[in-house]
């Protein structure tokens, strides 16, 4: 599906129900947002709504992903589960105590072959520092993984993976950008800043794409199922977050579109996107995310979304049929 | 598991689809066809002024005094309406209600009548249940039967569950 079934609100008002349509009211007047092709709503700023509306959505399969004022993640309402399947989530359950380290090997080796694959670009054209970073990448992470591992040793070995990631932004990124150390809740510079949107903004997609299967969003492998949040969605999303945030990232700040003095908020050290920031940010998201191709198993055109929902097709055959379970790969395009 | 409408004619239309409903994943199909097929439903109902009629579980669209009538969008696949009409037939039958079986078409594509006729006798009724038990062992099978490409999985919901 090329169309872009997301609508993000910035301002702040009021949602209602207005007959078979949503309005969004403010200052400015109202305006309507066709229900028909819309499945998510993000509001990013104050906005107020009733039972009433959530009903509305809810009958109409529409998620909606809040936001404060600053960017971070409030939470998500999302319709009462259509798809509910008992035998699915006894059986997931099942395949977290027999098999939860297979699953989460492959999604570590999918977040290395992935980071490989868009670093590759860069040493491609001319970024040669990258050798050694691309090898171990290819290489000894392949023989690590094949290690006998707890899983808080595959747990380490991703965060390897990320960190070695992350310290190779200096070979390609402006100096302004560059990453000290990756710095979560809140954020303390302007990668960091954008790193933390964009894998929000990721996972809430994740979250409204599990949603269309029947998988329990709640039983994960990778994270600990502990974390009380959707955790299935972060072990998802992480495959992703190479080819959809990062890729996003390293666009608009080589090509300039993103620059520190201009899109991110001076009083707080440039820790948060300012508005206009995330407006470019999110742009750039939504074009990536809905970007099609030839996919080579399905041989039909697919988007990087629609992917992410095949993700959760390929577990449920794990879990069910013992198929083998690979995430996503940016350059089998499969 | 009681047998539906639904399961007989996937018997018939496909075994991995049988398998994935009837064991309660079953996803979600957005087609413009089951769109219409829908539609086609209301205006049915609206029209006889008589809502469906669900007796045990299974779903009449219309009951008349001779006839048990379906309606179908199109005559794509004549066998597996044909098989869901014998088994509404049998279950009437067995709540002493017996009538014929008429089958309509709002587009006839394969074949060149809109109307086709059907009833239960000896032959079709012990057919009937060896279906029934057929279904009942493929449904029961711990993993679904892998799916072979055909030229009719190009348009169905499970197409990239199948495939991926």
């Amino acid at each position: 599906m090329a169309k872009n079934h997301t609508r993000y609100i910035f301002s702040m008002g009021e949602l209602k129900r207005k007959d078979n349509s949503i309005a969004f009211r403010n200052e400015k007047g109202n305006f309507y947002i066709p229900i028909q092709d819309t499945r998510e709503l993000y509001c990013m700023n104050e906005v107020s709504f009733n039972t009433k509306f959530l009903d509305f959505i809810s009958k109409s399969g529409i998620t909606l992903h809040l936001f404060n004022y600053h960017g971070n993640y409030s939470g998500s309402f999302y319709p009462k589960e259509q798809l509910v399947s008992g035998d699915l989530t006894i059986k997931q359950s099942l395949c977290f105590i027999e098999r939860r380290l297979h699953i989460a090997k492959a999604i570590v080796r999918a977040i290395a072959l992935n980071i490989h694959e868009s670093l590759y670009h860069y040493f491609r054209h001319g970024k040669k520092d990258l050798k050694q970073v691309l090898d171990w990448l290819k290489n000894d992470l392949e023989k690590l993984l094949n290690k006998e591992l707890t899983i808080e040793q595959i747990l380490f070995v991703e965060g390897q993976v990320w960190n070695r990631f992350y310290d190779s932004f200096k070979y390609f990124l402006p100096e302004d950008f560059i990453m000290n150390k990756r710095v979560k809740r809140p954020p303390d510079n302007p990668i960091n800043a954008l790193v933390s949107f964009g894998n929000t903004l990721l996972y809430t997609k994740t979250i409204s794409s599990i949603y269309e299967t029947h998988l329990n969003q709640t039983i994960s492998f990778l994270h600990s199922p502990r974390e009380g949040r959707f955790s299935l969605s972060l072990d998802i999303s992480e495959a992703f977050k190479p080819i959809i945030v990062f890729k996003t990232i390293f666009d608009l700040v080589g090509k300039k579109r993103i620059q520190v003095t201009k899109h991110f908020d001076k009083s707080l050290n440039y820790a948060l996107l300012n508005e206009e920031g995330k407006k470019i940010f999110i742009d750039a998201f939504e074009t990536r995310i809905n970007e099609t191709f030839m996919h080579k198993k399905l041989k039909r055109k697919t988007s990087f979304k629609n992917c992410i929902k095949l993700d959760g097709y390929k577990l449920i055959k794990y879990i069910v049929e013992e198929k083998e379970f690979s995430p996503f790969l940016l350059k089998e395009k499969m | 598991m009681k047998i539906n409408g639904t399961l007989i004619s996937y018997f018939f239309i496909c075994k991995t689809k049988l398998w994935l409903h009837a064991n309660r994943i079953n996803l979600e199909d957005n087609s413009e066809d089951v769109r219409i097929g829908k539609i086609l439903h209301e205006i049915n109902e609206s029209k006889s002024k008589k809502a469906e009629i669900s007796i045990d579980n299974i779903k009449i669209d219309k009951l008349t005094r001779d006839y048990l009538v379906e309606v179908k969008k199109s005559d794509s696949d004549i066998e597996s309406v044909k098989w869901q009409v014998l088994l509404y037939l049998y279950k009437l039958k067995q709540k002493g209600v017996e009538r014929k079986g008429k089958i309509e078409f709002i587009e006839k594509n394969k074949q060149d009548k809109k109307i086709h006729y059907i009833d239960l006798d000896e032959v079709n009724e012990k057919e009937l249940l060896k279906i029934c038990d057929k279904i009942e062992a493929l449904i029961n099978a711990p993993v679904p039967p892998t799916a072979k490409f055909e030229n009719k999985c190009k348009k169905c919901a499970y197409y990239e569950y199948c495939f991926i």
